[in-house]
């Protein structure tokens, strides 16, 4: 049997070809797009994965360090740690600056935390060079994102820190590069002030500022303990808010990412939407081109179900080749977009599933076109 | 019923428009066509000469009468099938001013594309096909593309695809319309030998008289209605 479908593709195969690559440059976009929200998900999970404690203790009604600002008195950890289901506790800042490079500046979150303590927040399975800190005093550890290489020297606030060791995808949940640096340097960066600023302050009255505050309280408990009752017992106690894990995971995507998933997600709904009429009109145009075959077809008897078949499976073609393309599109540039783009299976799997859906969708058009063609139009030149 | 009947028509109308802008265009028409002839239908333009063409060729619907096509009857004041289409693929073949080949198949596959529709196998099909390349001499041309045959090759494939579904009727639209005079008087002897050889009945819509002497009747519509000239 004649494929009609494959021989009208194989007579305009250029045509068809750079079609399909056009519309697959906008899946490719859309892949991206879904590629980003994954990514923005990972990221705003690095920190809470690798530093993989039980609890958050953050200021009174606020929602801890990731969504909004907290600050909370750093001699509290003792108090956590007296809790007998309490296994280890330390002070944790967090720290947005800007990191100077050569010839500009790169927005960085820095994690304070103390050095000797129980809790490091350095995933060593991230570190590619150097090592963790082992001093109390201007030591950093950079992402590679930042350039820096061992050894190099960053002048912070007042004093020049070292570069002892380099990790690799170390984000923020916005996105932005993970320094890490000392409690006590962080503490002295977040309070040290020029010279002028403490004369102002002096002057209305503002002496010896507590520099003892830090962001978050993080804790593990002891095997065998309920973490929702060591929160409780803790909120009790303590009147601070704490929250799991699970609670921290929430907060992330619910409060950070949410709005901007949700643009994310609107985005890649519309360009579905954008490609899905797109390939309507290229099929419309085809059938467009072909009316006076098909009226041929149609007045020498061809049954209907033949030319719509050969219209169903072309744009299909057509949408499958686009969705090839735009994979391969795609995995060529998602590595040049500034943030984590993650490519995963399942997302390509579903997006599948949308173009052959949405292609059996845009070919009604043309099977309309084909079900309405007139045979008498064959006649009469 | 006639074994050489190929067309039989009785008291057929066929009218277009309601009230003020109502018009016949056949009245009481009542003719037959028997197999092997090749009959010219010849009228001015605007006459209906491709409304008559339409309502043999079971595309338009007449509005009263009765056609049958070999021995089938298929219009008794309404069709008597759901399946017109079904009847132009068994029964007829349609030859146009143009030579209309579906340009994005081959030689061989324009001619095996109806057959195939009417089921028969791709092996029969193609031997049909094969057949009639060769006894239009364009046997080597099977696989070529239509754009690849000169204007004269491609009017013979469309007359060999004409006839690829063994009908009992042809319906030519103009066929020589677009061919100079040596080439048309080749076009219509070649439909007559076919008609003969064949056994089909042709009907051919011209305008040019010069082809009127190599046809076996002329069929006239005048008056609404059809004559048959000397």
């Amino acid at each position: 049997m004649i494929h009609l479908a494959k021989e009208d593709i194989r007579h305009t195969l250029g045509k068809f070809i750079v079609t399909a690559m056009g519309v697959g440059m906008l899946l490719g976009i859309v892949l991206i797009m879904m590629g980003v929200y994954r990514g923005m998900i990972a990221d705003a999970e690095v920190l809470l994965n690798d530093l993989n404690v039980d609890l958050w203790v953050v200021q009174d009604d606020t929602l801890g360090p990731f969504a909004e600002a907290s600050r909370i008195h750093e001699d509290l950890k003792y108090t956590i740690k007296g809790f007998q289901e309490i296994d280890k506790s330390e002070a944790i800042t967090f720290q947005n600056f800007q990191l100077p490079l050569k010839d500009k500046k790169l927005a960085v979150l820095a994690i304070g935390y103390d050095v000797y303590g129980d809790i490091n927040p350095i995933n060593k399975e991230r570190l590619i060079d150097g090592r963790v800190l082992q001093n109390d005093h201007y030591e950093i550890v950079v992402t590679d994102k930042t350039g820096y290489k061992i050894d190099d020297t960053i002048e912070l606030g007042r004093n020049f820190f070292t570069v002892v060791g380099i990790t690799h995808g170390s984000v923020a949940s916005g996105g932005d590069p993970l320094v890490y640096i000392s409690l006590k340097d962080a503490q002295e960066l977040q309070f040290t002030y020029t010279n002028k600023r403490i004369q102002t302050d002096r002057a209305r009255g503002i002496i010896n500022k507590d520099a003892h505050l830090v962001n978050a309280i993080i804790a593990t408990i002891k095997a065998g303990y309920n973490v929702n009752e060591v929160a409780q017992e803790i909120r009790k106690w303590q009147h601070k808010s704490v929250y799991t894990r699970a609670q921290q995971k929430v907060v992330l995507t619910r409060n950070v990412v949410e709005k901007a998933s949700k643009q994310i997600g609107l985005f890649t709904v519309i360009l579905i939407g954008v490609a899905t009429i797109i390939i309507a009109l290229i099929i419309y145009t085809m059938t467009l081109e072909k009316m006076k075959v098909i009226s041929i077809m149609k007045l020498m008897g061809l049954p209907n179900s033949m030319i719509i078949k050969m219209i169903v499976e072309e744009t299909l073609i057509l949408g499958i080749l686009a969705f090839i393309f735009g994979n391969i599109f795609a995995h060529l540039i998602y590595s040049k977009f500034p943030k984590n783009v993650l490519l995963n299976t399942p997302d390509s799997l579903l997006l599948f599933g949308v173009v052959v859906i949405a292609s059996i969708l845009a070919s009604f058009i043309g099977v309309k076109k084909v079900v309405n063609a007139d045979p008498t139009a064959a006649i009469g030149g | 019923m006639s074994n050489k009947q190929a067309i039989k028509v009785e008291h057929l109308n066929k009218s277009f428009g309601k009230g003020d802008s109502f018009v016949d265009i056949i009245k009481d028409a009542s003719f037959v066509i028997n197999k092997g002839e090749l009959v010219a239908l010849v009228a001015p333009s605007g006459a209906g000469k491709t409304t008559l063409l339409m309502l043999l060729g079971c595309v338009s619907e007449p509005n009263s009468g009765k056609i049958w096509l070999g021995d089938e009857k298929v219009y008794d004041d309404k069709w008597l099938t759901k399946e017109t289409r079904k009847i132009r693929r068994e029964k007829i073949g349609f030859i146009f001013q143009a030579h209309y080949l579906i340009p994005f198949l081959n030689i061989i596959d324009n001619l095996t594309l109806l057959p195939q529709a009417n089921g028969t196998n791709d092996k029969d099909a193609k031997a049909k096909a094969r057949e009639l390349l060769k006894y239009f001499d364009i046997a080597d041309k099977e696989k070529a593309m239509p754009s690849q045959l000169s204007g004269g090759q491609n009017q013979r494939v469309a007359i060999a695809r004409a006839l690829a579904n063994n009908p009992e009727i042809i319906l030519a639209d103009e066929p020589t319309a677009a061919l100079d005079m040596q080439r048309s008087v080749d076009v219509v002897e070649m439909l007559k030998t076919i008609a003969q050889e064949q056994d089909v009945a042709i009907v051919m819509v011209t305008h040019d008289d010069r082809m009127l002497p190599y046809c076996d009747r002329i069929m006239k519509i005048q008056d609404k209605t059809i004559v048959f000239l000397d």
